[in-house]
């Protein structure tokens, strides 16, 4: 009896020291496999896209080899990164595409993220039809045209209609909204994963078939299967402030890079390489390529444009 | 004449109090058990019909015995007549519904966790079927688990677990594990386990019935033995009347949960209670069992006392017989130089064929007499009931 | 029909196999009659009726905003959720730190001398050149991080599986209370985890991990309660009559009893977390998963499958090592055991000081062994050459277009025009056959709930994609299993591939197929098939092998063709077996099935997925809650009770 109750005592004294000694804020704590061995770690979020891969392949070789960093990647969807960079569990990244609620709650409110400057890159989003296609067809390049050719569209997955593939569901679209208030015959089908996207353009680019995707520059795809976008309505300032209503083109966004607020605040070095970190499209589309169709390994790809615009990165340098 | 009138008569006081002793003891499985044993009604009923009235099972009904110290007392039944249930009511290890339990005068039911298991730990220990081994053990370990559950050293319990492994006939395999061991093998690390904590009682529920015929006897043997040097209580319990008799100086014959004859095993051979019980000790062979006391007459003159050659009175008739059959007369039987009386080949035979009986129920009061029990005969006549399974 | 026949039933003998679901069919048909009406004009026929669900989307949403905006500052967060999270961060931490202190060849060392004195030499060498190819592959960094989440995620799964199995064994309150919601646990797939643990704890490692417990624990603990049940009853009443204290018995009798099915527990929670590493690295396990993950975004099949490769060679040296551990229970140890263990520890020190004196802790760079393009080479040859215009038979998109047009397709659309209620009736019915009424209830309710949580017509299309795939997985699997069970060779050759492909990540499928198949239905239906496929050829194999010789040696007897014995004796004693191969290949389906959304699959594997990415709680919680309904659904109907698969077994 006695030993019973001493025990209760025990494991009530335990549970009290570990829990009642100090409030454990889950937000502050950085990743279990940052900073080991003693040497200084940034983690970075890569995003599931070959362009954001370039940019922290680069990143990660300079902070490396140049500034004597330990470089961990993660891979997270857009707005969880958003979710784990105010955590700490990633310091930066380095490649968004707009996200506003985010920004308001975690910028402004939280004051927890840290704006870190423009990627210098512009991205856009848009319906793409291969070139291939669209010579034999200009007139299919206007939205308004699109009705006529459905039928070419099609795949067993579309039934009846048209198809509209669309990619990673964690991508910004309106695609669904778009198809509805523009009265398109077409139905949009989620590949899921932008593998799966990539894998089926290829597939379709290689037999000259005809179709219709959700697609954003800059990309690297472009190289292997030139497209052509189809004009949609213009893009006006709110258009599309209604998600339901939306019936216009997607805006051309300037990329932006963020950080954690405090490993802006005492990241040192690594924090203002990153702030200075900008490059081209050009440039970004050079060492995607090279990671997706070469096929090298990023830090291979990362090596190579490293030797060759070392004027470019020097800037970088704090 | 005296003594064995003694043992069927007496509850026990001769040799002091008894080790255990158990007073109308009921134990019923089943939905509401504890109202069976009070109710006259239900408790009358058999046991089909109780079940369908009640959907309760009595594994024991109103059992009474006491088991005297230093005495092999033997329940035995066929499967399913309750002594299994029995046995562990002792203990409490299945917990009676109803009735009195006591050793040395100590009321077993009263007893609160602790002395209960001081109870277990000290003064019985339990000898099972299928052994109970621990198999991740060791003999040694296996036989030393009790001393280590009391709590002792482990030197210390070693080395008495190595003594009680080397009296059984185990030497040499105290660090093979249960796996490793014969059958046999096994029931002797089960029997050191239980000798192990010296206790007062040993309880045995079917030891060897899971062991070939030839390693039983050995066992068998192990058991006599052991009870002849060391003079330990015992209960046991067996379907094997042969074993029972072998090994009982009393014998409980249960069925269906009762008691229907108590006695040593030659009155249970030579006096059946029931036609059930004459049934089941039909093909013993009775010279072996039957003492020349149920043989012999009075001797009919000084000079028929005074000649032939002499028996004891616990002799079986197969040793008289042997005796008279070389003699070619009667025999005398002597206890301490006293003549009891005679016996001759007519009452031999007459106890072999099993014509005693009704030569006595004519004549003289039986020498053997009939076995005076504490409880009511039984109910129903074995021609009713269903074949021994 | 039916109702007439019932009353009559009792004259017939009881022999007659059909009177139990005929009787069962005509109750049902009863409270169908009585029922269906009712709903139907209070409700109306076709999908399900809006007036029945309710919208979770709104006060989901809000909570998880709420979720977020007070990680940092409600106490609930501070005091109990923050210190749950920090001391996963800080074990997986020290664990790491440790492996990385005891650098690549100590680690190789350790491993391989442990499996050496657990389970031998062989499996000792395997594990050692395991471990090597690991740091060959390039991987060596990222397998440390999973071993060293594993490590942890296993470590907190047995203590959470055996204290739960403790209770449930001791106590049949408890058990009976616990049984039906392990039991359930364990049919679902991974994906629906994730989520929960996302809101609570965000993307991170310490979500990973407790997701990983979460779906790792209950196999640990439904072991340990079956092993301390099924101990040997005369040898606790033994330890019992030796008056035992209750905690004598559990520590020196019951426990040491179970140990078997504790150490089985402990290789299946390793198999299960191991799994669950991949998957996990959707919300940021790292490690090896997020390297598959990674590789899988830019289309990189070779580089999955380097990642892919250390993780099936970590499951099977641990699967191996673990198993033959348990098989070598109860043996004589080797009488100079200390000895050895003594040993091997001191080589591994020796190991371990001389890799630091070295200077060779981390994998040297030079020693990589680059296999992503051959294999991207393979595989691009592959989908080149079989994609389309194959002569005669048509390349496989074109299988895949026709499978989807001609049975995709009709089925999700005859099961989405099927009136509720007769979707319902149809479960009803199937389960009550197979199961019990009890298992029957739960489905039609688990059904019910998708009813209610308005995704009626996702999940319907979720299942018209299960029933094609399981279909396919059966005929081809029953086939192969036959195959199998009839020719010893064809299953050693068979044993290797199933061994691999039951313990691949389920997303290194993923894209193969997509290059194969295009984007769509077709394509998750292809993975759902080739993941369930070992398993149901599996127990197939197992469950005709362990067919009554007696049975088929009369039946050969007798005369009986080999085609008339497998028909006529094997298949119908085998029926356990194959119950429970559908069972099984139903479960594993549907496991794939969701994950299909991240090719094309849509319906509530997308919402999953959707919801994971956008941070959408709403809608990934609510698709992974019909998921679970739906995997509860699917495994009752397909479960027959238990008490029927013992008496076969």
């Amino acid at each position: 009896m006695r030993r019973r109750t001493t025990m209760v005592v025990t494991g009530v004294s335990a549970l009290a020291l570990l829990t009642g000694c100090g409030a454990a804020d889950m937000t502050q704590q950085a990743s279990p496999f940052a900073n080991a061995r003693g040497a200084k770690t940034v983690t970075l979020s890569v995003q599931s896209w070959v362009g954001a891969q370039a940019n922290v392949a680069v990143a990660q070789y300079l902070l490396e080899h140049e500034l004597g960093y330990r470089v961990d990647t993660v891979q997270v969807d857009e707005v969880p990164a958003w979710d784990a960079l105010s955590q700490g569990r990633v310091d930066a990244i380095l490649e968004d595409w707009g996200h506003p609620e985010q920004e308001q709650r975690y910028v402004e409110d939280k004051k927890t993220i840290a704006r870190g400057g423009d990627l210098g890159v512009t991205g856009h989003i848009g319906w793409f039809v291969p070139t291939y296609f669209a010579k034999e067809h200009p007139d299919v390049t206007d939205w308004k045209n699109l009705d006529k050719y459905a039928e070419r569209f099609r795949t067993p997955e579309s039934g009846g209609k048209g198809q509209l593939m669309d990619g990673s569901p964690s991508y910004v679209t309106n695609d669904k909204a778009l198809v509805k208030n523009l009265k398109l015959d077409y139905r949009v089908v989620f590949a899921g994963s932008e593998a799966a996207q990539i894998t089926q353009i290829k597939q379709f680019a290689k037999e000259k078939k005809p179709f219709l995707t959700y697609w954003y520059t800059p990309q690297w795809l472009f190289e292997k299967v030139p497209m052509t976008e189809v004009k949609l309505p213009p893009y006006e300032e709110g258009c599309d402030a209604d998600p339901e209503k939306v019936a216009c083109a997607y805006p051309v966004t300037p990329l932006q890079k963020y950080l954690n607020a405090d490993f802006a605040k005492d990241g040192g070095k690594a924090a203002r390489f990153l702030e200075n970190f900008r490059w081209t499209t050009e440039d970004q589309n050079e060492v995607s390529l090279m990671i997706a169709e070469q096929k090298l390994r990023p830090e291979e790809a990362a090596k190579k444009w490293v030797d060759s615009h070392e004027s470019v990165w020097r800037a970088w340098l704090p | 004449m005296s003594t064995v009138n003694d043992t069927a008569t007496t509850t026990g006081t001769r040799d002091g109090a008894p080790v255990f002793s158990v007073d109308g003891l009921w134990k019923v499985f089943g939905p509401k058990a504890h109202r069976v044993p009070g109710d006259p009604e239900l408790s009358a009923l058999d046991p089909a019909a109780l079940r369908a009235r009640t959907g309760c099972t009595a594994a024991v009904r109103d059992v009474s015995f006491d088991v005297r110290k230093g005495e092999v007392f033997v329940v035995m039944g066929l499967s399913g007549s309750g002594k299994s249930t029995l046995v562990r009511c002792l203990t409490r290890l299945i917990e009676p519904t109803a009735g009195a339990i006591a050793i040395d005068g100590e009321d077993v039911r009263a007893m609160d966790r602790s002395r209960l298991r001081a109870l277990r730990r000290h003064r019985a220990a339990m000898v099972f079927q299928h052994f109970g081994l621990l198999p991740h053990r060791t003999v040694l370990d296996n036989v030393a688990y009790g001393l280590e559950i009391q709590g002792m050293g482990r030197s210390e319990r070693r080395e008495r677990a190595a003594e009680v492994v080397a009296k059984v006939g185990l030497e040499g395999m105290e660090q093979r594990r249960p796996a490793q061991l014969s059958g046999g093998q096994r029931q002797r690390v089960g029997l050191a386990r239980a000798l192990a904590v010296d206790p007062e009682v040993l309880l045995f529920d079917e030891p060897f019935s899971a062991l070939d015929p030839l390693i039983r006897r050995d066992m068998q043997e192990e058991v006599v033995r052991l009870h002849r040097e060391e003079g330990r209580t015992m209960v046991f319990i067996t379907h094997d009347l042969q074993e029972a008799l072998k090994l009982g100086d009393r014998i409980a014959l249960m069925r269906d949960g009762r008691v229907v004859q108590l006695g040593t095993p030659e009155e249970i051979v030579g006096s059946p209670a029931d036609d059930y019980v004459r049934a089941f000790v039909r093909d013993v062979p009775r010279e072996q069992v039957m003492t020349v006391r149920t043989a012999m007459r009075p001797a009919a003159s000084a000079e028929e006392a005074g000649r032939g050659p002499a028996v004891r009175p616990d002799a079986t008739v197969s040793e008289a017989i042997e005796a008279v059959a070389r003699a070619g007369t009667s025999a005398r039987v002597l206890d301490d130089g006293r003549c009891l009386g005679v016996v001759d080949s007519d009452g031999l035979l007459s106890v072999v064929a099993d014509i005693g009986a009704d030569r006595r129920a004519a004549g003289e009061e039986p020498a053997g007499g009939v076995p005076a029990r504490r409880r009511e005969p039984a109910p129903q006549t074995p021609t009713t009931s269903e074949e021994p399974v | 029909m039916a109702t007439l026949t019932a009353p009559t039933r009792k004259a017939f003998p009881p022999g007659l196999s059909a009177s139990p679901a005929v009787r069962k069919l005509a109750a049902l048909a009863l409270i169908a009659a009585v029922l269906v009406p009712l709903a139907v004009t209070r409700w109306g026929g076709g999908t399900w009726p809006a007036a029945l669900t309710v919208d979770l989307s709104e006060p989901l949403g809000r909570a998880s905003d709420w979720i977020i905006d007070n990680r940092d500052s409600h106490p609930l967060f501070l005091y109990f959720f923050g210190h749950v999270s920090n001391a996963v961060v800080v074990a997986v931490r020290a664990v790491y730190l440790a492996l990385l202190a005891v650098g690549w060849a100590g680690v190789t060392a350790v491993a391989g001398l442990v499996a050496w004195r657990v389970a031998g030499l062989r499996l000792a060498l395997g594990t050692a050149a395991a471990f090597l190819a690991c740091g060959l592959l390039g991987m060596w960094v990222p397998t440390m991080q999973t071993l060293a989440l594993m490590a942890v995620a296993v470590a907190a799964s047995v203590v959470v599986g055996a204290l739960l199995g403790l209770a449930a064994g001791l106590s049949d309150r408890t058990d009976r209370a616990l049984r039906p919601v392990l039991d359930t646990m364990q049919v679902l797939p991974a994906f629906a985890y994730l989520l929960p643990v996302v809101l609570v704890f965000g993307i991170g490692v310490p979500a990973a991990v407790l997701a990983t417990v979460v779906y790792a624990a209950p196999p640990m603990a439904r072991l340990t309660a079956l092993g301390l049940r099924g101990a040997d009853k005369e040898v606790l009443e033994a330890v019992e009559s030796l008056g035992a204290t209750a905690r004598q018995r559990l520590l020196t009798a019951r426990l040491p009893l179970a140990r078997k099915e504790l150490l089985l527990g402990l290789n299946q929670t390793i198999m299960m977390a191991l799994s669950m590493a991949v998957i996990a690295s959707v919300i940021g396990a790292g490690g090896l998963g997020d390297r598959v993950y990674q590789a899988l975004a830019s289309v990189d099949v070779g580089a999955a499958l380097a990642a892919g490769i250390p993780i099936v060679l970590l499951a099977v040296v641990l699967d191996r090592v673990t198993g033959a551990a348990g098989a070598r229970l109860g043996q004589e140890p080797a009488p100079n055991a200390r000895a050895l263990w003594a040993y091997a520890l001191v080589a591994t020190a020796a190991v371990a000081v001389a890799g630091r004196f070295a200077g060779r802790l981390e994998w040297p760079d030079g020693w990589v062994l680059g296999i992503a393009e051959p294999v991207n080479r393979a595989v691009d040859w592959m989908t080149a050459h079989l994609y389309s215009g194959v002569p005669v038979v048509g390349g496989t998109a074109d299988w895949a277009g026709r499978f989807t047009t001609w049975v995709l397709d009709p089925l999700r659309d005859g099961l989405q025009w099927l009136p509720w209620w007769s979707v319902l009736l149809a479960v009803a019915a199937l389960a009550w056959l197979i199961g019990t009424w009890r298992t029957a209830l739960t489905a039609v309710l688990a059904m019910a709930a998708i009813g209610v949580l308005g995704v009626w017509k996702p999940s319907l299309d979720t299942l018209s994609q299960v029933l094609a795939a399981v279909a396919v997985t059966l005929v081809a699997g029953f086939a192969t299993g036959i195959a199998a069970a009839r020719s010893d060779r064809f299953e050693r050759l068979l044993r290797p591939v199933l061994d691999v492909f039951q313990t691949m990540p389920q997303f290194v499928y993923l894209i193969p197929v997509v290059a194969l198949f295009g984007v769509g239905r077709a394509p998750a239906v292809a993975a759902a098939v080739v993941y369930a496929l070992p398993a149901v050829v599996r127990i197939t194999a197992q469950g005709l092998r362990q067919v009554d010789a007696a049975a088929l040696e009369s039946a050969r007897s007798l005369g009986a063709t080999s085609g008339q014995q497998l028909r006529q004796v094997q298949l119908p004693l085998a029926r356990p077996a194959l119950l429970l191969a559908v069972n099984q290949g139903v479960v594993l389906v549907l496991a794939v099935v969701i994950i299909g959304g991240l090719v094309g699959g849509g319906a509530l594997g997308y919402d999953v997925v959707f919801g994971l990415a956008q941070g959408d709680l709403a809608t990934g919680l609510v698709a992974g809650a019909a998921i679970v309904c739906l995997g509860l659904m699917l495994d009752r109907v397909t479960q027959p009770t238990g008490r029927r698969t013992k008496k076969g077994a």
